[in-house]
């Protein structure tokens, strides 16, 4: 699509045509400062969700900021039994300790659901993927895509009759697991 | 390249005339069409309709991004989600593209990236995304009077969005656009909507994933939703791989855009994968089968020299010849000349010698460097026949038949004794000349021995044949099988000498320790001195076995094959059974070869051609990459198929949730990747064997599997639904960027 020589100037009118970087935006707002490391892979963002996580679940619980109350066991916040109900006493005798840990717990209940660990499971990104077929895998030619009976020992090629082992036989270095790969069975060294 | 085989498929490919020419298919890819004007009509519309029923509606996809005005009913552009900015140092200006018009620069294309995570719907660079939004907002003739989007925004996100993408995106809308209202919603469950459905299952193959997900009385299910990670994308970039393999020197240049296209053009999905694949490259019907795309390139100009210039350069080589020539007879006339005048000479010399005495002789031929008189005699005789022959040669008289005069043996009967020393010489001399003589006699008559053998030989073969006709094929074809054998060991030989750790290599490499070795044979240990090497003809073979490489094939190779020819030649002859197509040639054709059908296609290949070599034949790809979406361990994706998810949905995930019918009676199938042919079908005959065989099973296709999500959203925002569902500027401001409602077409908290 490069332009040739008389038409540089008919393609350099297009091209400032086409820029919006010196397009004026006035519906931006001129304050809007980003931030600088905010382009992240998938890969990225579940492994400082999963940090976050981590680093989450000491503090609610196991950071030893609350002592073990042996009345807790009858607070629950699930809302299946009402506080009110089974310790009526403890509305009139509000206990701050105890206010304060209810409310870490009921935090920590709140993103337990969250991280998929309540009965039913939320969907998120990672838990929707298609599990591993139970199905056996039919084995195709790597080179015609042709049915495959036959595998080759030395590259471990499949492939379809004599003449395709004979193409097999005279790859070049390296192309047969360039083969692989597209069937991604090739060899990942770490 | 005339195949010699007579079969129908053979006839269609004999003569190059009477074929038609393939049906040649252009190679598309995505391009710069052409600028597209901010349009502010839109905006001034949305303006003056008030209240909320105005709204931009944008369906942020992997494949585009759509955009428009909730109140039309198409997006106003679509365009795919690449940017690119470069700083142009001549001028001094930074230039940034988006959408088809960064392919329309090459230094733009060089700078281009895109806004989403390859092979998935996540957005994972944001200055590209805002850089989109930019350009939506500008094509879209947004003024910003008051410094943002006045405009409520609706935008669809990947199932299951990630909590990070979505809070980026909201910070970016609120924070950098200031927009009074933005929905978040999923683009395959507005198609669904938009297409009346209730109940049903939702399958959306797009173009970075495939999702199935079910919907309860137009609630999605998410929990029961599930992702295939294989899409359009992944489609073109495993095509991609396949023809880069299977045209490792292809000249000319491919990228995905165009895989991209080819999938779109030429694929579609086999009903029966295996059933349609055994026969894929069969002759019968491969000319409809194999697609051929014809790449541009540039035809080598051979120049045609016309008729004239040819004659003219004919005679030109003719007239440089003919002046050679004369040169030659010139010298060669040089010569005669000289060599007459020294044979003048010479015999001038020995009439004068007659008459003088015998020193003055001595005196005359010491002067000539002469030894005695019967030198001189052999030197006039040599000069005499020289000249004789030149002037046979010159004039074209007829060739002298050099006599062979039987040299004078006459001294080799006398004793030594009765010799002087001048004698014994001659004699010596003579002996020489004797043996040579007879030497030569001795080669003759062996010659002749050799030829009349030959004679004798071919006369028994001839006899034979002609008594014994059967036995005497059985020997030829015998014959034939051995040296094909031969030949293939030798063919296998050499490719296991390419292996240094093949029995062959080590094989070799003991003869070469062997051969190179002073006293390595056992023979040798054993006393016995001679080994015998060489007794056997076959011993020098290992000589053959060690070299490697160039000059290994040597011209004994081109006897196998000459010998093969002549004993077909018999075959073809004699036995009425041993056709031309059973002819090693034959058998080796083009036309028997897997091989080419696949590369090639049902025409002959000629390397030569540019055009040919600029062509890629799509013929098993055609099932092989759509394939992959229902056996994704094709392309060695380790997950369930789409038949395998559906039905584990269907009889599994939902049981106990509603009545498996409601579902199976709408199964949905939109996205731009369910457009392949067939697709229903195969997904319908694939549940089918999964489910008992009473139950319904109804397919529907979007209207517009593309756009339709784009609809759906725009018939949405306005509505009650969306006005729930929708977040706020003032609720983003007091419940911060992560905050989110839940509706029934989008995503659910996590």
């Amino acid at each position: 699509m490069a332009p040739a020589a008389p038409d540089a100037d008919a393609h350099q009118q297009l091209i400032d045509q086409l820029d919006i970087h010196s397009i004026h935006k006035p519906f931006r707002n001129h304050h809007w400062k980003p931030n600088q490391r905010r382009n992240k892979n998938i890969k990225t963002i579940l492994g400082d969700a999963v940090r976050k996580e981590a680093s989450l679940m000491p503090t609610q619980d196991n950071s030893g900021a609350a002592t073990p109350n042996p009345d807790e066991s009858g607070t629950s916040t699930d809302g299946e039994s009402t506080p009110a109900v089974s310790t009526p006493g403890s509305i009139q005798q509000p206990n701050l300790a105890q206010a304060s840990r209810n409310l870490s717990k009921l935090v920590l209940e709140r993103n337990m659901r969250s991280n998929g660990f309540s009965t039913a499971p939320n969907a998120t990104y990672t838990n929707i993927e298609s599990a591993p077929s139970l199905a056996h895998p039919k084995h195709y030619c790597d080179i015609t895509g042709l049915s495959a009976p036959y595998t080759d020992p030395k590259t471990r090629l499949r492939y379809h009759d004599k003449e395709i082992f004979g193409v097999i036989r005279s790859l070049g270095q390296g192309v047969a697991e360039q083969y692989l790969e597209a069937r991604g069975a090739h060899t990942i060294l770490k | 390249m005339a195949p010699s085989a007579i079969d129908t498929p053979m006839q269609d490919a004999e003569p190059e005339n009477n074929v038609p020419p393939p049906q040649l298919y252009p190679p598309r890819e995505a391009h710069f069409e052409k600028f597209i004007e901010p349009r502010p009509d839109g905006y001034q519309k949305a303006k003056s309709r008030h209240g909320d029923r105005a709204a931009i509606v944008i369906d942020n996809g992997s494949s585009g991004t759509r955009a428009g005005w909730s109140f039309e009913d198409a997006p106003r552009f679509n365009i795919t989600p690449i940017f690119s900015k470069y700083r142009d140092r001549k001028l001094g200006k930074t230039y940034s593209f988006v959408g088809n018009d960064v392919l329309a620069d090459t230094t733009a294309r060089g700078h281009m990236r895109n806004a989403f995570e390859a092979g998935s719907g996540i957005v994972s660079n944001w200055d590209v995304m805002e850089s989109l939004l930019d350009y939506v907002f500008i094509k879209m003739g947004l003024e910003g009077s008051n410094g943002g989007v006045d405009v409520p925004i609706v935008m669809t996100e990947a199932v299951a969005n990630l909590p990070y993408s979505r809070k980026s995106m909201t910070e970016i809308i609120f924070e950098c656009y200031s927009a009074p209202s933005l929905a978040y919603g999923i683009d395959s469950l507005f198609s669904y909507d938009y297409n009346n459905g209730k109940t049903g299952l939702v399958v959306s193959s797009s173009h970075s994933s495939t999702h199935l997900i079910p919907v309860l009385n137009s609630k999605a299910l998410l929990t029961q939703a599930t992702r295939l990670n294989w899409g359009g994308s992944q489609s073109a970039e495993y095509l991609l791989k396949l023809i880069r393999l299977k045209y490792p020197t292809f000249p000319g240049k491919l990228n995905s855009s165009q895989t991209e296209y080819m999938i779109r053009d030429h694929c579609y999905l086999s009903k029966d994968y295996d059933q349609e694949l055994s026969t894929y490259l069969d002759w019968t019907g491969l000319e409809d089968r194999d697609h051929v795309i014809q790449f541009p390139y540039t035809e080598e100009i051979i120049v045609q020299k016309s008729e004239e210039e040819l004659a003219r350069i004919a005679e030109k080589r003719k007239e440089s010849g003919r002046r050679l020539q004369e040169q030659a007879a010139k010298m060669r006339l040089e010569k005669l000349i000289r060599k007459e005048q020294e044979l003048d000479y010479y015999r001038d010399l020995q009439s004068k010698l007659a008459n003088e005495s015998k020193k003055e002789v001595k005196r005359l031929l010491d002067s000539e460097d002469m030894k005695d008189e019967a030198a001189l005699e052999r030197t006039i005789k040599e000069l005499d026949k020289s000249i004789r022959k030149a002037r046979t040669k010159d004039v074209g008289g007829p060739e002298v038949e050099e006599e062979v005069e039987e040299p004078d043996f006459s001294l080799l009967e006398i004793p030594d004794d009765q010799l002087d020393e001048a004698g014994i010489k001659a004699k010596r001399h003579q002996r020489l000349m004797k043996s040579n003589h007879e030497a030569r006699a001795r080669a003759k008559a062996e010659k002749e021995k050799e030829k009349a053998r030959v004679a004798e030989e071919q006369r028994l073969d001839e006899e034979k044949r002609e008594k014994d006709l059967e036995g005497w094929l059985q020997e030829r074809r015998n014959a034939r099988e051995d040296l094909i054998q031969k030949m293939k060991d030798r063919e296998r030989l050499k490719a296991d000498l390419g292996n240094r750790k093949s029995l062959a290599s080590q094989i070799r490499m003991r003869s070469i320790a062997n051969l190179a070795s002073d006293n390595p044979t056992k023979k040798r240990r054993r006393g016995n001195d001679d080994d015998n090497f060489g007794a056997n003809d076959d011993d020098w073979g290992v000589y053959r076995q060690i070299a490697t490489g160039e000059g290994s094939d040597d011209e004994e190779e081109e006897d196998l094959g000459a010998n093969l020819k002549t004993l077909e030649a018999d075959l073809l002859k004699y036995d009425p059974e041993f056709t031309d197509q059973h002819t090693l040639d034959a058998q080796t054709d083009w036309t028997k070869s897997l091989v080419h059908a696949f590369l090639r296609g049902p025409r002959p290949f000629d390397p030569k051609s540019q055009a040919e070599a600029h062509q890629l034949h799509l013929n098993v790809e055609r099932i092989r990459v759509p394939e992959v979406i229902f056996q994704p361990s094709i392309a060695g994706l380790d997950q369930a198929g789409i038949v395998e998810i559906a039905a584990d949905i269907l009889t599994h995930r939902l049981n106990g949730v509603a009545s498996q019918e409601a579902f199976l009676k709408d199964i949905f199938l939109t996205g731009g990747s369910s457009m392949f042919q067939n697709f229903d079908e195969r997904l319908r005959d694939g549940l089918r064997a999964s489910l008992p065989a009473d139950l319904p099973l109804v397919m529907r296709r979007a209207k517009d599997p593309i756009l339709d999500a784009w609809k759906g959203a725009a018939k949405w925002a306005g509505g009650s639904a969306w006005k729930n569902a929708a977040i706020t500027r003032e609720e983003y401001l007091e419940k911060g960027s992560e905050y989110m409602k839940e509706h029934d077409l989008g995503n659910a908290y996590s």
